[in-house]
């Protein structure tokens, strides 16, 4: 049993995974650190307050590195500061959404029979509903906020998880580590938690990492569309206002180019880490020549 | 095939739209504001409330809003059943007539690009998940996990950008010039279409891509695969009757499932391209807070990909005897 434990608690170091990983991972590394540093010194790094006006439709150069937008603010700076909101929305709804996966996952791997039943079947129609019109539903009935974007993002992306983790708990539950703690008398809940959940570790990272880049995409096509949250900058927001307001009629490139390249690069991060775990994950030590 | 598998399937779908149809009603009628707010628009609704709102009360009547939840859910099913999705305030005529003539135009640009994905995905995700770790292997896959990465919309003003406002060879938006007719408006319709078009392909290529080379490399890993090189067949003869004829069997559902992720991507690539289909409705729909258009057009939508994945079952259980359960797995 301390075998079985000791090896998956190995596969899961993370320093590991650093040390011999591919360059889909080390590229995706170093693009997120870069994006965090950014989020993070926000205000040392934008030369401007991205809110406060000045003289609009300016073209990139001296004082404004990418120009101004058509109230006039710094669009450097509003890239910088978007960062943050457009991490916060990927991180939270990811985890809103892994989260619910990872507990109708347990359960209906877990309780199997009915439970089981009852609970794949609302995973195959959450599936099935075509999600972005639904989120523009559900979006458009509440207040624009990021917190309701973060929520409506987590309530409908958790079914792919939710599949995955099933079927490893399916494989975990009978064997015989379980059986011993059911033997010792755990209950229920206890085997799930502590014995069933940390051996799950490994796929639901996975699934962790490729909803943040999902949930960014998201965002931005929301806030593309005008659900976004008015109060807030985000990249979409700065591409929604960008294509409202004339900047992409008027070939005003440096507007809506800098946001689409930091949405991309910011999804591609997530997505180059998420490939490059399951290349590793199909056993053949060749992927890491990738 | 038996029809107890069709029967089964044609259930199992009906009850998922079933289900669509209740969340609908009660998004429509519980959400906050006033379901009959959302059926009047803003502006009608408070000029109405201030000038005579007995005639609210008309309206209120005549919708059913007064009468109890069950009895609101029975009208709703049955204006359902005539196909009567209410009236647009932002267009000012009947969601269903409008619904019609918008899904034709997406469903343009859909098709081809569905088709096209797959052949490009198909093939070069099968020749990419061959040839793994080959220098084409490591081109394609970086290239399209960029593609991967952006959002539809986007790449959609890049390509209006380049090919359109700095080159000029494709018409920067629109379905057609106007005032053409016959042969002539048949071709100008497909020339506003090739941009649209090759931004959805390329998504679409983008995403077989990654199912068909995954599953061509976990085919490879099978044991048949290598008892067909033991057996001293050619390369040529393992990938097409060993690798290729299991691994295509995934694409077949994943073209269904990818419906969905299509049209979603349609529906952002139309509003850029002024393209007058679903995705203009539904932009003009959420900028008006126009709802009974947002739902009819959610409804329609969700009809379409449940009608996708319920012949890509079919389908795949035609060419697959395990699916339906003849065969002892």
């Amino acid at each position: 049993m301390s075998g079985f434990v000791g090896k998956i608690s190995k596969k899961l170091d993370l320093a590991s995974y650093c040390a011999c990983s591919s360059w889909p991972v080390l590229t995706g590394l170093i693009l997120i650190s870069a994006f965090l540093t950014l989020a993070a010194f926000a205000p040392f790094i934008a030369p401007f307050d991205p809110w406060v006006p000045g003289r609009p439709y300016l073209p990139p150069g001296d004082g404004h590195y990418l120009g101004t937008n058509d109230i006039g603010q710094d669009i450097w700076s509003e890239l910088v500061y978007g960062t943050r909101i457009s991490l916060l929305v990927g991180f939270f709804a990811a985890f809103v959404s892994v989260a619910i996966g990872t507990l109708v996952g347990l359960f209906s791997g877990y309780l199997r029979g009915t439970a089981d039943q009852a609970l794949m079947g609302l995973t195959d129609i959450v599936l099935i509903v075509p999600s972005l019109p639904l989120m523009i539903i559900m979006a458009a009935h509440t207040s624009p906020s990021i917190w309701n974007i973060i929520i409506v993002i987590g309530a409908l992306w958790w079914t792919s998880t939710a599949r995955v983790v099933r079927s490893r708990v399916l494989q975990l539950r009978d064997m015989p580590f379980v059986e011993a703690a059911r033997g010792l008398g755990a209950g229920d809940i206890y085997i799930v938690f502590r014995h069933i959940l940390p051996n799950t570790q490994q796929v639901i990272l996975a699934k962790f990492i490729l909803a943040v880049s999902g949930a960014m995409l998201t965002e931005a096509s929301l806030s593309f569309l005008g659900l976004g949250d008015p109060l807030q900058k985000s990249w979409g927001m700065m591409l929604n206002y960008a294509f409202t307001r004339g900047g992409f009629i008027n070939g005003y490139w440096w507007w809506y180019l800098p946001p689409g390249i930091c949405i991309s690069l910011a999804v591609l991060s997530f997505v180059l880490i998420g490939f490059g775990l399951e290349e590793r994950g199909r056993g053949d030590l060749k992927a890491g020549r990738l | 095939m038996t029809y107890g598998f069709v029967i089964n399937r044609i259930l199992r779908y009906t009850g998922t739209f079933f289900i669509i149809v209740t969340l609908i009603f009660f998004v429509s009628h519980l959400m906050p504001g006033s379901p009959l707010k959302n059926i009047l628009g803003e502006v009608t609704y408070f000029n109405l409330m201030s000038q005579n709102p007995e005639i609210l009360h008309d309206i209120e009547a005549e919708y059913g809003l007064d009468e109890p939840l069950a009895e609101q859910f029975r009208i709703y099913l049955l204006s359902l059943i005539h196909f009567d999705l209410g009236y647009s305030y932002k267009y000012r005529q009947p969601i269903s007539d409008l619904l019609i003539f918008r899904l034709k135009w997406t469903m343009v640009l859909l098709l081809p690009a569905i088709i096209f994905g797959a052949i490009f995905g198909g093939f070069f995700g099968s020749f990419a998940g061959w040839h793994r770790n080959s220098c084409i292997d490591s081109g394609l896959t970086s290239m399209l996990l960029f593609v991967y990465s952006m959002p539809h919309y986007w790449l959609a003003m890049l390509f209006v950008l380049v090919f359109a406002f700095h080159m000029g060879i494709f018409p920067l938006g629109g379905i057609t010039r106007g005032g053409l007719d016959g042969l002539d408006k048949a071709f100008d319709i497909l020339w506003h279409m090739v941009l649209p078009v090759s931004v959805l392909t390329l998504f679409g290529a983008a995403y077989n891509y990654f199912i068909m080379r995954g599953s061509v490399i976990q085919v490879m890993e099978e044991g048949f695969v290598l008892t067909a090189r033991a057996k001293g067949l050619t390369e040529r003869d393992v990938l097409f009757r060993h690798v290729l004829r299991n691994a295509m069997l995934p694409l077949l559902t994943v073209i269904a499932l990818d419906f969905g992720f299509m049209v979603s991507g349609a529906l952002l690539v139309e509003i850029v391209f002024s393209w007058g289909g679903m995705g203009t409705l539904i932009y003009d729909a959420v900028l008006a807070r126009d709802y009974p258009l947002l739902h009819g057009s959610f409804l329609v939508i969700a009809c379409c990909v449940l009608a996708a994945n319920f012949l890509a079952d079919v389908l795949y259980a035609a060419v697959d005897p395990r699916v339906r359960g003849d065969v002892e797995t």
